[in-house]
Parts: structure tokens; C-alpha cells; sequence
């Protein structure tokens, strides 16, 4: 089947199933419906999943899309170590945040969301996939040859007059080896 | 820069008119639909008991069906390049705006997502009220069971309530794995869930049976508003009020028949029809007759097939199970079958882990015995499979008197195909001149088409035609380099070391053809495309009118 990423797959599920949870918790709230507190726990536990589940990883081969600004988040969830770099830690967390969203009608729908990306990410833990982060990388410009810094100081040997005269009348007798070898970098 | 209304219509135009009808179409569903139900006398007891939740929902609705009806037709593709094809059926302005049919079916599903998120918000409104409004008057009407019925209990007991769950679940897989980046690395995850769609179909048929919203039949003998005799009025003006408003008979209601399946079935049945269409024809393998290796991992490739017909600019997709049972890959012809050679071929760059594959069951032959047999050597290729072809808006390259094509590296394959076609027949085609910029990474990768380059440069030089065809080379990376070969001394001559400088090359295209309708093809990276898009728009002194057109991958 290839080469699947279902780190990817589970990553964009879980973020919109942070905003789907945030979303139906402000309504909840709002409404003051039944459960109620389910809502403003929804609330905290989207805006949670969103932050972390924003930054994207880096992948395994290939080029990697961050998301506009995410720099700061990465640098965030890196600080977390192997907490946020393993992904079954993240199954089981969304598994265990999504089940009190299942209490409230507003907010049903993101906890079914968060828990098909946590069956996603167990998914992508079996495979062996990890949270890389995605860092600018530092380029190295090739070492910039050293005759390069310091122009010549001497013109290049020119050959004595006669051979010079020479070369006016007959190009091909006035082929002659440069005494200083010329190196070509 | 500033933007010239002549190029601006003849690109934007027309599809902002599509757009435009498209959103009145749905502006004008939403509110008829909303003012029959909250107007409606035969929805008027109905509306007492639910309220805005009532209006809203249908209204939504009904702009979901049309939503869904019309996001399965840009989808249809071999029908789509039927009429592309057909001259007689279609006009040039026509199959440019076919070209944008991808667009369309994204925002018809865009569409969809919102609508049913307006749906589903109303009829969670309705499901409250139908339990806090629990009409004793009307005990017909109810959907709840009691006073006060828990709403969730009515949501998962009913067939509306549970079959809605499924289809707002398919919706989210679906809509969720179809963002930008998963398309572009992970495509079969795309592929797959977007399969769905039979699902979320046969559910949607299925939706509304069960009948939760009634409607009033006998709005004639029992006008709504009006008050049973038995009931005892407040005010002493009965007998005026007997007059107007005198029930003969109680309110009967009827549920409503299920209306999806008029709008729906019909674009699904021509979708499955399509799709059968194109697994018959594509299920003979075909016959690998070359496999030729070029520079910079491509490699082209020969087939041969039964009444396989295609124009130049059309793509195919290959099915390779020997690499992968369900991967279906895109890849441009680079030639075309005519009556002279029968074969057709791509060109395909080794990029991912398909190619990667398919190219090393191509390449790694068993080397047999080196003594020259009497017999052809059966060489022992994978089976393979093409679907296709079909249209792309590189097919318009030919109706244009005068076109510039602009390929960006491997971009340049159904350039190629042109090209191809016009070494074979270039008068019989309206095509005038054409100007061929071809931007790559690397001077290697010249030599991919570089044969067909001077063979066609020679042939409209001997026929005195010369400056049908430009040739612009540019090579982008620093090293000084050319091609030393003696034969490709016309392509040496035209080979540049940089990146091209668009707006020079458009003002000499524009000077040299004056109030001509010039067509633009870009074949590249975004960043080439955007850069073209804006120039073609933009006020140029010349007077040439630049009409773009881009190949879309994913």
C-alpha cells in the first residue's frame, strides 16, 4: 500500500476534532443546557488538543509543510520530550479526553472526532511513527574557496617580447607553457 | 500592476459568472424554502411548535440537495472529456471553464460541510422543542413520545436522528482528509475515504423516511388558527369570528415522502455509470513494447493498446498491481497514437516510492545469454493497466492562433505531445506560432526531448516556416554550461543560463502580436504559475489579449 503516514492523517483529524470540541463547548456553555459543565470542560480540552496537536511533524522522507506560525508551538510540545514525541501516549490521552464529551449533545460529535484520531494515532504508533519536530534548518553555504577572499596581486605572467611579437603574426608558433601553474577552481 | 479589464475578463470572467449563478441558485432555494415554511399555511401548526429551527433546517436542506446533485457532475470525467473533444457541442470559452471543474466540485463540497453544519445546529433546535413543546392539541404532530422527552433519546431512536449521526461522521472523515496536505502526501488516505461517498449516498436516500415533519392536508376545510367550536371564546364577538374561522373538521397530518432521491439519484446513477465505464475499459492490459532510460531518473515508456485513441495534451492513469493493487497514478502522454505509429508513451520522473518501484520492474531485466537468438527474447514486463485518456487544458494548445506554452521541468510532457503532433501535421491546425519556454534544474534534463526539439526546428525550416516555433531554454542552476553535441546546435543557441524574466517575454510576445488573442499554458511549480496568472491579467501598452491556462496536479 506504500508508504502511509497515518501520523498525518490522525494529526489533522485530532485538530479539527479540538476545534469541533471547542466549538460545541461554546455552544453548550452558552445555551446553558443540560451538562453544562461537560460544555466548559469540552472548551478547556479542545483549546488543549488545538495546542497540541497544531504543530506538524516532520515527515520521514520528504519535505515537510509546517503550518503558518507553528514555529512557537514546536517549540513548546519539543519541550515535553518523549511525552508529546510518542504517539501512544497521544492515543491514550485523546482516548481518555474525548469520553467525557460524550455526556452532552453539543459536544457528541468532538468526542467522536478526538476518538477516531486516537484510533488513528495507535495506528500510526504500531507502525513505529514518532513526533519529529519540524526545525528551521541552518544552512551551510559551501566554504567559499580561499583565492576567492584575496584577488590576485600580479597580473599574469606575460611572456617576454619576442614570443609577444610573435604571437601577432603566428598564433599557433606562439603557443607556450605558462610557467606558473594556472589552477582552475 | 495594474489590471487591464480585457484580460481580466477574458480569464476571470467566465467563471466568476459560473460562481455567481451558482450562489443565487443557492440564495434563492434558501429563502423559498424558508418562506414556504414560515408562510406556509399548511406548515402553520408545525411552525408554532418549532419555530425558526423549523425554517432554517428545511431551508438548509434543500440547499444540501442541490449541493449534493451538483458535486458528483465536475467529477464525471470521462464525460467531461467527451465534451471537451466535441468541437460542435462546446465552444472555446466552454472548455476553458472546464478546466476549473475541480474548483467547482470543492466548493460545492465546501458547501455541503457549511449547510450541514446550519442543518444540524436547526434541528438540534428542533429536536428541544419538539420535547418542550410536546403538543396536546396536535398529538399527530409530535416526534417526541412525552413532555419533555430527553432529546438525545429522540435523536437515537429515530431513523432521521441516527441515519443524520452517520452522515455527519462520513462528512468530517471525509471532508477532514481531504485538506491540502494530505492530498499532496498521502493521497490514498484522500482516495479512500472520499470512497465513502457511496455511503454517505445511500444513507442520504434513506434520511428522511420515517417522516418527522408533517404537513397539514386539509388546510381548506380547517384553516389554520382557527378555534374548535367546543372551545369557549373570551371576547363576545363570536358570531363575527364563527364566520371566518369555522372548523369543519380536525387538522390531518401527512408526512412528507422523501424528496432526495429525486434530485440525487439521477447524478449518482451517471457517476456509477462513468465508473463502470471507465473499469471496463481500462480492464485489457496492455503491451509495454520500449522501456527507454534518460537522464535525470526518467523513463519513458512505450504501449501499445486496442482502440486506444487520445489527443495530445490528454492524460492517463497507470495500474501497475505487480507495485500496488489499488494506486491509480496520473502521467501526460508524451505521444499520442496516429495512423503512421500505433504506440503511445509517457515519460515518467522517478520521484516517490511507486515510481521508484514500478521503474526498477521495468529497468532490472534478467540479462540473459549475450548470444543473438533467432528468436525475439520475450522480455518479461509487469502487467499494467491504463484508465483513460482524458482531457486536460493542454488540448487547447491547436486553437489559438498564436500560443505559449511554459513548462517547468518535467512539465514539459504534454508540451511534448504537441510538439509531437505538430512534426507530424502542423498545417493542418489553426495554430500560428508558438512560443516554448522550458525552465529545468539541470542541463540533463534537455536531453529528454531534445531529439524532437531540433527534428521539428529542422522540418519548419525547410518548409520556410521559421518563426513558427521559438525555442527559450533557461537552465536555472549556476554553473556555466551548454550542450556540445553538434546536432543540438539549435538548442545550444537557445539555451539560457537564469531564471526567464516574464514580463520582457510577455511585452516581446505582446509587441510582436498585436490584438491577438494569445493562449498562455503553464506547466510548473505554483510559484511560475501565479507569477504568469498575474502578468496575464495585467495592463500591458502592446494590446495582445493573454487568456491563461494552467494543468492542475491533485
Amino acid at each position: 500500500m506504500g508508504k502511509i503516514e497515518w501520523a498525518m492523517w490522525a494529526n489533522e483529524q485530532a485538530l479539527a476534532a479540538g476545534l469541533i470540541l471547542l466549538t460545541g463547548g461554546i455552544v453548550g456553555v452558552a445555551g446553558q443546557f443540560r451538562g453544562w459543565e461537560f460544555a466548559s470542560y469540552a472548551i478547556a480540552a479542545g483549546f488543549f488538543v488545538c495546542l497540541l496537536e497544531y504543530p506538524r511533524s516532520k515527515r520521514a522522507k520528504g519535505t515537510s509543510v509546517e503550518r503558518t506560525g507553528q514555529y512557537c508551538f514546536t517549540v513548546c510540545v519539543k519541550a515535553f520530550g518523549p511525552v508529546t514525541r510518542n504517539y501512544y501516549v497521544r492515543a491514550f490521552l485523546h482516548a481518555a479526553l474525548c469520553v467525557p464529551g460524550g455526556f452532552m449533545l453539543a459536544t457528541v460529535l468532538g468526542c467522536v472526532c478526538l476518538g477516531i484520531a486516537s484510533l488513528i494515532y495507535l495506528a500510526a504508533a504500531v507502525r513505529g511513527e514518532h513526533w519529529e519536530p519540524i526545525l528551521p534548518r541552518k544552512d551551510t553555504r559551501k566554504p567559499v574557496a580561499e583565492s576567492i577572499k584575496s584577488p590576485p596581486q600580479n597580473p599574469p605572467p606575460r611572456p617576454p617580447p619576442e614570443i609577444r611579437r610573435k604571437q601577432a603574426k603566428d598564433v599557433e608558433g606562439a603557443a607556450y607553457d605558462n610557467p606558473i601553474a594556472v589552477t582552475d577552481d | 500592476m495594474a489590471v487591464s479589464v480585457r484580460s481580466w475578463l477574458a480569464n476571470e470572467a467566465g467563471k466568476h459568472f459560473v460562481l455567481m449563478l451558482w450562489l443565487a441558485a443557492n440564495i434563492w432555494l434558501f429563502l423559498d424554502t424558508y418562506l414556504l415554511y414560515s408562510t406556509g399555511q399548511q406548515y402553520h401548526y408545525l411552525y408554532q411548535m418549532l419555530g425558526l429551527g423549523l425554517c432554517i433546517s428545511r431551508a438548509s436542506a434543500s440547499v444540501l440537495n442541490l449541493n449534493c446533485s451538483l458535486v458528483l457532475l465536475p467529477m464525471c470525467r470521462s464525460l467531461l472529456t467527451f465534451i471537451r473533444g466535441s468541437h460542435t457541442m462546446s465552444t472555446r470559452r466552454m472548455r476553458r471553464l472546464l478546466n476549473k471543474s475541480k474548483s467547482f466540485h470543492v466548493a460545492c463540497g465546501v458547501a455541503i460541510c457549511i449547510f450541514s453544519a446550519v442543518h444540524v445546529s436547526a434541528h438540534l433546535m428542533n429536536v428541544v422543542n419538539f420535547s418542550a413543546s410536546f403538543s396536546e392539541d396536535f398529538p399527530a404532530l409530535n416526534l417526541a413520545r412525552y413532555k419533555g422527552e430527553d432529546p438525545k433519546l429522540i435523536i437515537f431512536t429515530t431513523i432521521p436522528g441516527v441515519s443524520g449521526v452517520l452522515l455527519v461522521l462520513i462528512l468530517l472523515l471525509m471532508f477532514i482528509s481531504s485538506s491540502q496536505c494530505i492530498r499532496v502526501f498521502n493521497y490514498e488516505i484522500f482516495w479512500y475515504t472520499h470512497n465513502l461517498f457511496i455511503i454517505f449516498y445511500i444513507i442520504l436516500m434513506v434520511h428522511m423516511v420515517g417522516g418527522a415533519l408533517k404537513y397539514q392536508t386539509n388546510t381548506e376545510a380547517h384553516p389554520p388558527g382557527c378555534l374548535r367550536s367546543s372551545q369557549s371564546l373570551q371576547e363576545p364577538q363570536a358570531d363575527d369570528l364563527d364566520q371566518k374561522q369555522r372548523c369543519n373538521e380536525d387538522a390531518h397530518f401527512l408526512p412528507h415522502y422523501p424528496q432526495t432521491w429525486l434530485w440525487v439519484s439521477g447524478p449518482l446513477c451517471l457517476y456509477c455509470v462513468e465508473r463502470l465505464y471507465r473499469y471496463i475499459r481500462s480492464s485489457h492490459p496492455v503491451t509495454i513494447v520500449t522501456v527507454i532510460r534518460h537522464p535525470c531518473d526518467v523513463v519513458e515508456l512505450r504501449m501499445l493498446k486496442k482502440n486506444f485513441r487520445a489527443r495530445p495534451g490528454q492524460y492517463i492513469l497507470l495500474n501497475c498491481p505487480g507495485v500496488s493493487s489499488f494506486e491509480n497514478h496520473p502521467f501526460t502522454l508524451t505521444a499520442c497514437p496516429t495512423e503512421n505509429k500505433e504506440t503511445f508513451g509517457i515519460h515518467l520522473r522517478i520521484v516517490g516510492d511507486w515510481t521508484e518501484h514500478f521503474a526498477h520492474l521495468l529497468l532490472s531485466q534478467p540479462r540473459a545469454a549475450l548470444e543473438i537468438l533467432p528468436v525475439v527474447h520475450q522480455r518479461r514486463y509487469p502487467t499494467l493497466y491504463v484508465d483513460g485518456p482524458f482531457g486536460s487544458p493542454s488540448e487547447e494548445v491547436f486553437n489559438y492562433d498564436v500560443s505559449l506554452c511554459i513548462a517547468g521541468g518535467i512539465g514539459v510532457t504534454p508540451f511534448a505531445c504537441v510538439l509531437d503532433a505538430l512534426i507530424e501535421r502542423w498545417k493542418s491546425f489553426r495554430l500560428q506560432r508558438l512560443y516554448f519556454v522550458w525552465v529545468c534544474r539541470e542541463l540533463q534534463s534537455f536531453y529528454w526531448f531534445a531529439e524532437l526539439l531540433c527534428a521539428l526546428h529542422e522540418k519548419l525550416w525547410k518548409e520556410n516556416r521559421p518563426d513558427y516555433l521559438n525555442v527559450k531554454l533557461y537552465v536555472t542552476q549556476d554553473s556555466l554550461q551548454s550542450m556540445s553535441e553538434l546536432r543540438y546546435r539549435p538548442l545550444a543557441a537557445r539555451l539560457q543560463v537564469g531564471r526567464p524574466r516574464w514580463k520582457l517575454l510577455f511585452d516581446e510576445i505582446g509587441k510582436s502580436n498585436k490584438d491577438k488573442r494569445v493562449g498562455v499554458f503553464c506547466c510548473g511549480p505554483k510559484g511560475i504559475s501565479r507569477t504568469l496568472h498575474r502578468l496575464c491579467n495585467s495592463v500591458r501598452s502592446s494590446g495582445a489579449t493573454f487568456e491563461f491556462n494552467k494543468e492542475s496536479f491533485s
